[in-house]
């Protein structure tokens, strides 16, 4: 039956569902979306790896002087102690959530789930608010230690490395948390009940199989998270302290305030090296492009079989914890969904409280609310400067998404149907602008735009924009695509539909919603933006999330919490929308 | 204590289950519903029924993953209805084999061993004897996704032997092979089990399956145990409607009993053993190949009259159609051993059979 069908399909065009060497029809699709990409994206970063070694004067002499200044070595430690203190912290807190996501029942995993994606798809800027609020000397959290009488006067806690570790440690959850639940809800549970009839306590069942093969999840989850931290800039900036330095602020320092474009390259390609090097230990481990939820399908099976660390030391853990068992009375389960429900309270907290203070009758945040009113939404729509900003954030964002959405949905066309050479490497340049540090990207757009006098444009501020929102474009079309049974193409090919008129009549339609769902995530991937704008923006163009940093640095007006309200609200729908889209897809 | 270190499966005195009026309800659904149920030691027992009927539920209380809402299960007479799976001491195999993937085939099945602390060289040793009593000796450091599905299952035996439990467990473990490979380990484990001698628990949805391989077979229907018989006797004596149509083919004749005769609709009396002092409707169970359809006895008193209506060839056999002058269907199948003619399509012909072969159920 298969075969028929597949042999109808062949009589037409060369059959995608098989490889051949020879570029199908669908790898033409590639080419618009890979020419914008190696223009804004890969020859910018060539052109900041010319930069760095000083063009056209070659030298080493700028990377030099990083080693050699201990300010700069200061600087390189400084990123890298918080690095892996918010790495480790958010692996300690994420993994309880991942793993009650992924075994608890239908009601804890719905409000985990929540209490993951909600935060994820609000911007950083608000939730480094948030916790700007929190943490403040008069913030809600000393407010509320003085009422309990557990201080007597306030405590620092925004300003320095703790307040960093915090707010960092808070905004990376998610990106810990996916990739974990990724692999972990792909683990076989009657593998556990295997190791149990074995003769397994639940504990040792854990550590011999569990752990084991969710290790791939976890150490994505680690190196995912050690890479953005790595890079991370705007949360560092708002709640560090003076000794908080990081080298992306670094970077921004030299590039922005000194203008010494060769040493900030300097300093952006020692960030864009360790980021590439640790991405190549982690593909040793597992796929990173499944990671970002690109998978064509390929046996989990294969990945999860790979070579093993640790196994062997788990086994005899096991055991040992299995003969304890049997002199200890057996633990209950609860725990774990009690410390991830915890936990994920914990997550949501600082944006319900933004939210909450947002309806405040007080022009300061004072917790709880003296009373509720609309003042800070009625500034909000009053301030001409707001307005002007969000009008500004959104033309740039419609032209962004325009470019991402057309781009990003031919090359996941491309990518799932075409047959080229080097699709692996076509993947690679295709999710990069995403794993890739922002600042470093930015800046090396930056330069670029420069030098073709578009700094400082919307549009040039949206080409930049486009190529952060391609990769959210494609996961989400590829993904699609991988869903579509071939039958429906190949059964409209054989009722006589040709190439087009299939394409019209059953991919469109069937396709038509994962494009929305795109178009409104790359809507947001620019509209939330802060980094690209502090660098191609130079000083000219505010936009939303211009004007609230401003706000934060300046004066932590309450009229950003009705902002950032606004803004989590808009995620919320844009989720609520994609999660309709996808269900109606399904029935 | 952790450790049931004993020669392999011979003492048969260990391995008898009992099971005592479970029931297990999923919110306002009763899934398994007063099962009781006795196995001795060494005993080959099959639950059969269709898909839904409880088997696995009752299964998974067994071993241990299911706690039954009321009811216990005894282990050669100790109560083990809440002792956690882990300290069972039962080999349970799974459907889909539930081969742990991240490890070879020797350390799957050493897990077991590995698990209850078992001595390093000994480790060894078992898991080599049984992989080479499964004859996967040679397989020992592939991975589990480098093997064939059967391969894989007798993975998941060894690993369910290695560490000598009483009892075995097994929820449907052909399930997901195809039909030759069935057939074929279907005859693998029956002769294990005459060679390790354990208790083996079967579940199964295929009548085939559970009347080639066991000693008794219990037949479950929405959460209950409808009979437990010997295959033979199932087959022949099916105690009620439910078990008559379940396992195998069979004609059920609506029929009348007057103080215990049978009657047809059409008042004719039918061959059967009579049926002491009952009355009222009742059911008249015939296989299909105890029904003799005869040309000859056409016009006779003999038999229910009739015509041929139909024939199917099935290779080893033709099917009949038949049907009675009173408006009956009834099925016949003979088996293509001689060249003897046989009634074609439109043949007046009498249905019969022996006395013995048919079974009335009243219900
Ligand atoms: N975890 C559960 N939650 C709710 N209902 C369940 C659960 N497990 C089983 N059931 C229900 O209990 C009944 C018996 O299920 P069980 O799995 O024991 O059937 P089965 O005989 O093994 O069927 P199959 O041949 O399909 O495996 C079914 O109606 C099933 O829907
Ligand atoms: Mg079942």
């Amino acid at each position: 039956m298969a075969g028929t069908m597949s042999s109808i399909a062949l009589n037409g065009r060369p059959n995608p569902a098989r490889a051949s060497a020879a570029p199908t029809p669908w790898a033409w699709l590639l080419l618009p979306g890979s020419i914008f990409l190696v223009v804004l994206f890969v020859v910018p970063l060539v052109g900041l790896l010319l930069l760095s070694l000083g063009m056209p004067n070659w030298t080493l002499a700028n990377f030099i002087r990083i080693t050699d200044n201990p300010a700069y070595v200061n600087v390189l430690r400084t990123t890298l102690e918080i690095s892996v203190s918010v790495t480790a912290l958010a692996f300690v807190l994420g993994y309880p959530i991942a793993y009650a996501l992924t075994t608890g029942g239908p009601t804890l995993r719905t409000f985990l789930l929540i209490a993951v994606v909600l935060p994820y798809f609000t911007s950083v800027l608000a939730r480094t608010f948030a916790w700007v609020v929190l943490l403040g000397r008069n913030g809600v959290v000393n407010q509320i230690l003085l009422e309990l009488g557990w201080v007597s006067q306030p405590v620092t806690m925004l300003y320095n490395r703790f307040g960093v570790i915090i707010g960092m440690t808070h905004i990376v959850m998610p990106l810990m948390i996916l990739p974990m639940y990724t692999v972990m809800s792909g683990i076989d549970r009657r593998l556990l009940r295997a190791a149990r009839s074995n003769g397994a306590s639940p504990l040792a069942a854990f550590l011999t199989i569990f752990l084991p093969l969710s290790l791939p999840g976890l150490i994505a989850g680690v190196l995912l998270v050690f890479i953005y931290c790595l890079g991370f800039y705007i949360t560092p900036a708002l709640m560090g302290g003076l000794s908080d330095l990081t080298i992306t602020m670094e970077i921004s320092a030299q590039v922005v305030d000194q203008l010494n474009w060769n040493f900030g390259s300097a300093l952006s390609m020692v960030l864009l090296v360790a980021v590439l090097a640790i991405l190549w230990i982690g593909s040793r481990f597992f796929p990173i492009e499944q990671l970002l939820g690109f998978s064509d399908g390929k046996a989990a099976s294969e990945t999860i079989s790979r070579r093993q660390v640790g196994t062997q030391w788990l086994m005899r853990l096991g055991a040992a914890a299995n003969v304890l068992d049997r002199s200890l009375p057996s633990l209950g389960g609860r725990s774990i969904p009690a410390l991830a429900s915890f936990l994920a309270v914990l997550l949501l907290l600082p944006v319900l409280i933004v939210a909450y203070l947002s309806f405040s009758a007080s022009s300061y945040f004072v917790f709880p609310l003296p009373g509720y009113s609309l003042r800070n939404y009625e500034a909000y729509v009053s301030d001409t400067l707001w307005v002007r900003a969000t009008f500004t954030s959104i033309r740039i964002a419609l032209m962004a998404a325009g470019m991402a959405t057309a781009l990003g949905s031919m090359l996941a066309f491309g990518l799932s149907r075409g047959r080229i050479r080097g699709r692996g490497a076509m993947v690679a340049l295709v999710l990069s602008p995403i794993i890739m540090p922002t600042v470093v990207v930015a800046v090396a757009t930056y330069f670029l735009l420069v030098r073709v006098g578009l700094q400082g444009t919307e549009f040039g501020l949206a080409l930049g924009h486009a190529v952060h929102a391609i990769p959210y474009v494609v996961v989400i079309v590829v993904a699609n695509l991988r869903d579509l049974n071939p039958t429906y193409e190949r059964a409209a090919r054989s009722l006589g539909a040709g190439p087009l008129a299939s394409f019209r009549t059953i991919i469109a339609p069937l396709v038509m919603p994962a494009l929305i769902v795109a178009s409104f995530f790359a809507f947001l991937a620019s509209f939330d933006d802060l980094v690209y704008v502090l660098f191609l923006g130079i000083g000219k163009i505010t936009t939303l999330p211009m004007r609230m940093w401003e706000g934060i640095r300046q004066d932590i007006n309450p009229t950003i919490a009705a902002v950032a309200t606004l803004q989590m609200l808009f995620a919320g729908v844009v989720i609520i929308i994609g999660a309709l889209l996808g269900r109606q897809r399904n029935t | 204590m952790l450790m049931r270190a004993k020669v392999s499966g011979t003492d048969l005195k260990t391995g008898g289950i009992a099971l005592h009026n479970l029931q297990k309800r999923y919110g306002s659904a009763t899934a398994v519903d007063d099962v009781s149920l006795s196995v001795s030691p060494g005993e080959f027992i099959s639950l059969l029924g269709p898909s839904g009927s409880g088997k696995t539920t009752t299964l998974m209380m067994v071993a241990g993953f299911e706690l039954p809402d009321s009811g216990r299960v005894l282990l050669d007479d100790r109560d083990i209805t809440r002792l956690p799976p882990h300290r069972r001491e039962l080999g349970v195999i799974f459907q889909n084999y539930a081969l742990f993937p991240h490890m070879t085939v020797a350390e799957n099945v050493a897990y077991p061993l590995r698990m209850r602390r078992v001595a390093k060289a000994e480790v060894e040793a078992r898991v080599r004897r049984v992989l080479d009593q499964v004859h996967l000796g040679a397989l020992a450091s592939r991975r589990p996704h480098q093997m064939s599905g059967g391969q894989q299952q007798r993975v998941a035996i060894a690993r369910a032997l290695v560490f000598d439990p009483p009892v075995l467990l097994l929820d449907e473990p052909l399930g997901a092979l195809d039909k030759k490979l069935r057939e074929h380990l279907r005859g693998e484990i029956k002769t294990l089990h005459k060679e390790v001698g354990k208790t083996m628990i079967y579940v199964t949805h295929d009548q085939d399956e559970a009347l080639a391989m066991s000693d008794r077979v219990a037949v479950m229907h929405e959460g209950r145990i409808r009979q437990v018989s010997a295959p033979q006797e199932l087959y022949r004596r099916p105690a009620d409607l439910f078990v008559a149509s379940f396992v195998g083919e069979v004609n059920l004749i609506p029929v009348k009993l007057k103080s215990g005769v049978v009657y047809g609709g059409a008042g004719e009396k039918l061959p059967a053993a009579p049926w002491p002092d009952a009355d009222g409707d009742a059911t008249l169970c015939v296989r299909p190949e105890h029904l003799h359809l005869d040309p000859s006895a056409a016009g006779s008193s003999h038999g229910v009259p009739g015509h041929v209506v139909g024939r199917t060839f099935m290779g080893d056999a033709t099917i009949f159609e038949f049907r009675s002058d009173s408006g009956l269907r009834l099925t016949s199948k003979v088996l293509n051993i001689s060249a003897e003619s046989m009634p074609d399509v439109g043949d007046a012909c009498a249905a019969s059979w022996a006395v013995s072969d048919a079974t009335v159920l009243t219900e």
